[in-house]
């Protein structure tokens, strides 16, 4: 069963055309990388299926509802959670406080104000574990403005994964970090999806074919090919495109 | 521990001031505390605003003003209006008001969000001056009886006496107070927080932006309604001059800067400071705003966290913490 689905997706920023008649679809429990050329059109797909923007033409399909132009707050309800490539968190607040949103979220308190939210036991322990398990339990207390850019980087990956969603969309989670960080983050992504279904935008081609079990190659807002790793990596278009004669 | 034992006994000492206070001071400064605590309250619904959400009030003397209005008309035109109920009256006129504007106010932010509200602050500041027929113009609403406190028929509390209304409007306002403490202390308090430093990344939390924003908004308005009902019983005159004007828009944003925006009794040291500063300069000279527009400089220029600000980087210097690791 399609997870996520788009059907005949366009988007034009004031006449400059974006996504081009875009067609993925995503299988529940699987991990879908997307990849291309910069501007190609991978950061506006995201968008568009998360509710940043919405769609000029076309449909967007979640758990077998529509969902095209809703909102993100209605699309993580929903079960689906997202990150970004330029790092968005609470910087003022400490990463203790920034998971502790994304646990309130996950657990539908959103209005409550007749209890102190220091008091919540269940809700600091929930917290704490998050924590623990994203290796920043040091960093409890510190601002998470002032967070090394690879812990940085993991509290941005968390919080969209602490609302417990079904599907994660990860824009370019291991963006910016040294081959160390990369290699922790991406053990981290695949420890903390276990049963989910993630959608992956990243340029590391080691990561890609390591991590997808399909990948989608987005060229000029088009889907150029979408496939296992060992087709995509013959496809002779997608070399063309994209690949080139690398050695992959 | 110790902190906390520290923190029990700063509040002693403080209720404990604020109930000797009009024996020892006189009438003068009794009256004169009593503004200061409206002022205290009123600035901290608008830093609530500021340094909580991050946006910036222009016009909250509207908020202020209405409340300070409805008290005064419900208690000029209903006869034997009891005296809770006023005092209910005006942050009920706040809180609606904040509650009809808020569907333009949560759509914007930033520079927007202060012209908006300047602007609708200026619109309910003209209609209160022309509207004659029930604001009473330039002159105001005057001569309303303050009722008396009455607890269920066992006593009635005559509140034309000064030391007797100083004691209930300093029960009221630290009642508000500490009720908004509490408010910034719940998971709704940290999630307006979070609205301030990244509004979008709330969105795809799953919050609801628009209507997070409006809570807080009406809750902001509702209490400035309170302060401005205080503001009417203690004045025992309403007029636009006086709760309406710019000049009312700008003082709770002096005191907040002032005291420091990070915090949340930032606002109340930064309207100790402008009342007592105020009571001293007009001694030697009128120009009170020369001074406090001189005073407002230095802070933002070297200040900018205000004077809580300048007091924890001297305490974090002076006594640092000493490092767990």
């Amino acid at each position: 069963m399609n997870i996520l689905e788009t059907k005949g997706l366009y988007h034009d920023f004031s006449g400059l055309a974006v996504l081009f008649d875009v067609n993925l679809q995503v299988q529940e429990g699987e991990r879908h990388a997307v990849i291309g050329p910069n501007g190609a059109g991978k950061t506006t797909l995201f968008n568009v299926i998360t509710g940043t923007y919405r769609p000029s033409r076309g449909q967007v399909f979640f758990k077998g509802k529509e969902v095209t132009g809703a909102r993100p707050n209605a699309l993580t309800r929903l079960g689906m959670g997202r990150s970004f490539q330029i790092t968005s968190t609470f910087n003022r607040l400490t990463a203790f406080q920034n998971i502790r949103l994304a646990v309130l979220s996950k657990r539908g308190i959103r209005f409550q104000m007749f209890r102190k939210v220091d008091g919540m036991g269940d809700i600091t322990r929930e917290t704490d574990e998050v924590l623990k398990r994203i290796n920043l339990d040091r960093e409890r207390d510190m601002p998470a403005g002032v967070l090394s850019y690879g812990k940085h980087r993991s509290l941005e990956i968390s919080l969209a994964l602490a609302t417990d969603p079904d599907l994660v969309m990860l824009d370019e989670p291991t963006a910016g970090m040294s081959r160390d960080e990369t290699h922790y983050a991406v053990e981290l992504i695949r420890r903390l999806t276990e049963g989910k279904t993630v959608v992956i935008i990243e340029h590391d081609m080691d990561v890609v074919f390591s991590i997808a079990d399909r990948i989608t190659v987005l060229h000029y807002g088009q889907i150029l090919a979408t496939g296992p790793p060992g087709e995509i990596r013959q496809n002779q278009a997608v070399k063309d495109a994209y690949l080139g004669e690398l050695e992959v | 521990m110790r902190n906390k034992l520290h923190k029990w006994i700063l509040w002693g000492v403080v209720i404990i001031f604020v109930a000797i206070f009009p024996h020892v001071f006189g009438i003068y400064y009794t009256n004169f505390l009593v503004a200061f605590a409206i002022f205290s309250l009123y600035a901290v619904t608008l830093n609530l605003l500021l340094g909580y959400m991050g946006v910036l009030s222009f016009g909250h003397a509207m908020f202020f003003g209405t409340g300070a209005y409805a008290t005064a008309l419900a208690l000029r035109h209903i006869q034997g209006f009891p005296l809770l109920p006023a005092v209910l009256v005006g942050g009920l006129a706040g809180g609606l008001l904040a509650l009809i504007l808020c569907p333009l106010l949560v759509r914007v932010s930033g520079t927007a969000f202060a012209m908006l509200t300047l602007a609708f602050g200026q619109l309910i500041f003209v209609v209160a001056l022309k509207y004659r027929e029930v604001t009473g113009g330039e002159d105001g609403i005057g001569g309303y009886p303050i009722p008396p406190l009455n607890i269920a028929g066992v006593v009635s509390i005559d509140m034309t006496d000064k030391i007797n209304f100083y004691y209930f409007a300093m029960t009221v306002i630290m009642v508000c107070l500490l009720m908004l403490w509490f408010y910034t202390k719940t998971p709704f308090g940290s999630l307006v927080v979070a609205v301030r430093d990244n509004a979008m990344r709330i969105d795809y939390l799953g919050f609801k932006l628009p209507q997070t924003k409006a809570v807080n908004l009406i809750v902001c308005g509702a209490f400035a309604g309170i302060a401005g009902a205080v503001h009417a019983l203690l004045m025992k005159l309403v007029s636009t001059v006086g709760v309406l004007d710019i000049n009312t828009s700008f003082a709770p944003i002096m005191m907040a800067y002032i005291g420091g925006v990070g915090s949340f009794f930032g606002p109340i040291i930064g309207s100790g400071v402008l009342h007592i500063l105020e009571d001293l300069v007009i001694r030697f000279t009128e120009r009170i705003g020369l001074v406090n527009g001189a005073i407002f400089i230095l802070v933002v220029l070297y200040a900018p966290m205000g004077l809580v600000g300048l007091f924890s980087a001297a305490k974090a210097k002076w006594f640092p913490k000493e490092k767990v690791s």
